[in-house]
């Protein structure tokens, strides 16, 4: 049984009757016939989803054609397809019309020296349907894949607009990503278009991307156009057969195209233990419905919200604060460091643009609290009512340092993943809030704790995260998976019947919830997943090097609760030298990102590997974080891990 | 414990966590400013402040990480060294 935190935030009765979940509660229960009161909308919602989808459907109202029955075809979690008979377009649903909203921002989007540009709603429409009717003059149509190297700025929002308002799939990674790990991204969806930004902000130098754009031009042979984001900066004028996003614009009139509820929207990019990451595809119907329910019930956001979430375009939480427009909020963006150029600049910029929900991550709110800086003594945070942090668990006494060091508002630690799109535990404008906790399960999904053997864990017992009923957000397929065998393979091996996210949680019987960490060898470093596969690929490349393997170790004074660990086997007679060692986090750096650096690399005679010759970065995570390792009787080489051990947390690499 | 090993301990650190080898040649001189020519990020800082408390077992004042006192390889040799706990264990 694990302990839990004491109740940090109370929500206020008044509001909590006034929330869009309230208005929906009332909706549903007038459906059904029956009160749907506390807890009890939540159990119809996950035991009656079909009608929970159906009234959710009908309140949220999307602009669609076709029948709203059946909610879902098959029981079956993997193949199950929610509302088949629905016509709708993502992007014409986002920028629906919403009177009170037309001339208000939509999108705020600023950088680190201070440029800004702010969108209204109505300006935004027109420029998507502009940049859209230019890229179908172009050639493209529904079901072509785009893709993008992005900055988080207002381009990329209409540019991935413009791409989903026609039907083609949108697919981006932001500038810091290695040319390598693009390509392997990308090359497998066959891209017509590359949207690329002419250079990026890191830390008050701009770096140019041209180099890395000739690369992908090259290595994605299936590439037709490039078209350039971020005008003038820094690069030369592009080459005559690159144009601008504005130089796409063709103005005129535009019938959006609806179509199949499961008509791909966005391919995201999930790293699993082996191999190359795998492209999952989103529907438009099912993103677009997963997101209005967070949006509306859990986050309760509205038109008179902005929303900041800290994210870049190659996060599912860029996709995810996109759909918040269709709530009528605006999104504010912010490129570049956090820390640039002073080190209170993010806050600063919450602050100045009036953000009322902002997002974030344990990661940068331990960096504020370590620079000793208290927002609330330096910024009036009026309009601030939620914060939102995701990436990683939020520690117990973070919630305290938010209520004394910020403000007195809930912290809603949210959780879920690429895979869904969307979240598994989230915020709830009616409850309160403990430390350590996300006060709600998504409504509608199934979420349990399982043991080893299946059972389904008591409360407040850890176990294996799944979700036992089908949802909409599901992806609709991977992508070189015909046959769906990889995609039953990354969720349905762990148990039967049920998705098995690869996460470890504790579930609580008030709703709360606790995601205590990965369960499979996935690394999570300040909140970036990331496949040991991408690492070790590039490290068992070098000359002496027999093989290698990277695993996370807790660290509490690292920024986001842990570090990077990469251990390497050496060839006979090879010592692992400093310069080896330098040599081998340059590589990394330049060929996957800054965030697949170790923080440490250490030699070690062997790896542990199973009975089965399966490696077990399990083994080898829990010795170096001096845990008991659950699976040492299952290993074929158990003396091993005494030299992972060693690696004393912190000690420097 | 000398300046020099205070020098000596950032550089290593730069190297073995931001430029992997390259820290002594980007930075061209003592005095040369971490923030405006992109040797170290704000982020980055917190890191190094926390290597440079274990590795000299100190405490730095939360209020003392300002550009004035870290912003350069030569202001971070002269805070460390002038920090009472260093002059303690030297």
């Amino acid at each position: 049984m694990i302990a839990r935190g004491p109740v940090v935030w109370t929500p206020d009765p008044a509001a909590a009757r006034n929330c869009r979940l309230a208005a929906f509660r009332a909706f549903a229960a007038a459906r059904v016939g029956r009160p749907l009161d506390g807890d009890d909308l939540d159990t119809w919602a996950r035991t009656e989803w079909r009608d929970f989808w159906t009234a959710f459907l009908a309140w949220a109202d999307p602009l669609r054609d076709g029948a709203d029955s059946p909610a879902c075809n098959g029981d079956e979690i993997a193949t199950a397809r929610f509302f088949p008979g629905l016509r709708l377009n993502y992007a014409e649903n986002v920028l629906r019309e919403i009177p009170e909203a037309e001339d208000r921002p939509a999108v705020i989007a600023a950088d680190e020296t201070g440029a800004r540009v702010e969108l209204t709603r109505r300006e935004l429409r027109r420029r998507v349907i502009a940049t859209a009717r230019g890229l179908r003059r172009l050639g493209l149509v529904p079901g072509d894949r785009v893709v993008a190297v992005a900055n988080h700025d207002a381009d990329t929002i209409v540019a991935a607009l413009a791409t989903t308002a026609l039907g083609a799939t949108w697919s981006s990674v932001a500038p810091d990503l290695g040319t390598e790990a693009v390509l392997a991204r990308f090359a497998p969806l066959a891209p017509r278009l590359l949207f690329a930004s002419r250079g990026t902000q890191q830390h008050g130098r701009v770096v140019d991307l041209e180099e890395r754009v000739s690369a992908l031009r090259a290595g994605l042979p299936s590439l037709e156009q490039v078209v350039r984001l971020g005008r003038g900066e820094p690069a030369p004028p592009a080459p005559g057969d690159e144009p601008d996003l504005p130089a796409l614009a063709d103005e005129g009139d535009w019938s959006w195209p609806r179509l199949p509820f499961d008509h791909p929207l966005f391919i995201l990019f999930s790293s699993g233990t082996t191999g190359p990451p795998k492209g999952i595809v989103h529907g438009a119907g099912g993103t677009l419905l997963e997101h209005l329910k967070e949006h509306l019930l859990h986050e309760d956001l509205g038109p008179a919200d902005r929303l900041l979430f800290q994210t870049t375009a190659g996060w599912m939480m860029w996709n995810w604060q996109l759909s918040a427009l269709a709530t009528g909020a605006a999104i504010v963006l912010r490129e570049g460091s956090v820390s640039f150029p002073e080190p209170d600049s993010l806050w600063r910029f919450v602050y100045e643009e009036r953000v009322s929900v902002f997002g974030t991550s344990p990661a940068f709110l331990r960096y504020t609290e370590e620079i000793g800086l208290v927002p609330r003594d330096r910024f009036v945070l009026e309009r601030l009512r939620v914060i939102q942090s995701t990436g990683s668990a939020l520690a117990e006494e973070q919630f305290e340092w938010v209520r004394d060091s910020v403000k007195p508002i809930p912290v809603h630690s949210i959780s879920g993943g690429t895979d869904i799109v969307g979240c598994f535990v989230l915020g709830h404008p009616e409850r309160s809030v403990r430390a350590g906790e996300s006060p709600s399960l998504s409504l509608g999904l199934d979420v349990r704790a399982l043991d080893p053997a299946g059972t389904r864990c008591a409360p407040g017992d850890a176990g294996e995260l799944v979700c036992a009923n089908p949802f909409p957000s599901l992806p609709v397929g991977l992508v070189n998976d015909p046959d769906g065998v990889r995609f039953r393979r990354a969720y349905f091996e762990g148990f039967p019947e049920v998705w098995t996210h690869g996460d470890h949680a504790v579930f609580f019987d008030d709703g709360g919830a606790r995601i205590l960490g990965r369960s499979d060898g996935i690394l999570n470093v300040r909140g970036v997943r990331i496949g040991p596969a991408e690492i070790t690929r590039i490290v068992d490349r070098f000359e002496g090097v027999r093989e290698s393997m990277a695993i996370e170790q807790r660290a509490p004074r690292e920024p986001g609760g842990s570090r990077l660990v990469l251990l390497v086997v050496m060839a006979e007679n090879v010592a692992l030298e400093r310069p080896l060692v330098l040599k081998i986090k340059k590589t990394l750096r330049d060929e996957a990102s800054p965030n697949h650096v170790p923080a440490v690399v250490h030699a070690v005679a062997a790896l542990p590997v199973t009975r089965n010759g399966k490696r077990s970065e399990r083994a080898a995570r829990d010795a170096a974080n001096g845990d008991i390792v659950a699976n040492e009787s299952a290993l074929a080489n158990p003396e091993c891990l005494g030299a992972i051990r060693e690696i004393a947390p912190e000690r420097p690499g | 414990m000398t300046d020099a090993n205070v020098r000596q301990v950032v550089i290593d650190w730069l190297d073995d966590n931001v430029h992997f080898g390259e820290a002594e040649s980007l930075i061209t001189d003592d005095e040369m400013s971490f923030l405006d020519h992109g040797i170290l990020t704000s982020l980055g800082f917190v890191q190094l402040i926390v290597h440079l408390e274990d590795t000299f077992r100190i405490k730095l004042e939360r209020k003392d990480l300002t550009r004035e006192n870290f912003d350069s390889l030569a202001k971070i040799v002269k805070y460390v060294t002038a920090h009472p706990g260093y002059r303690a264990t030297a």
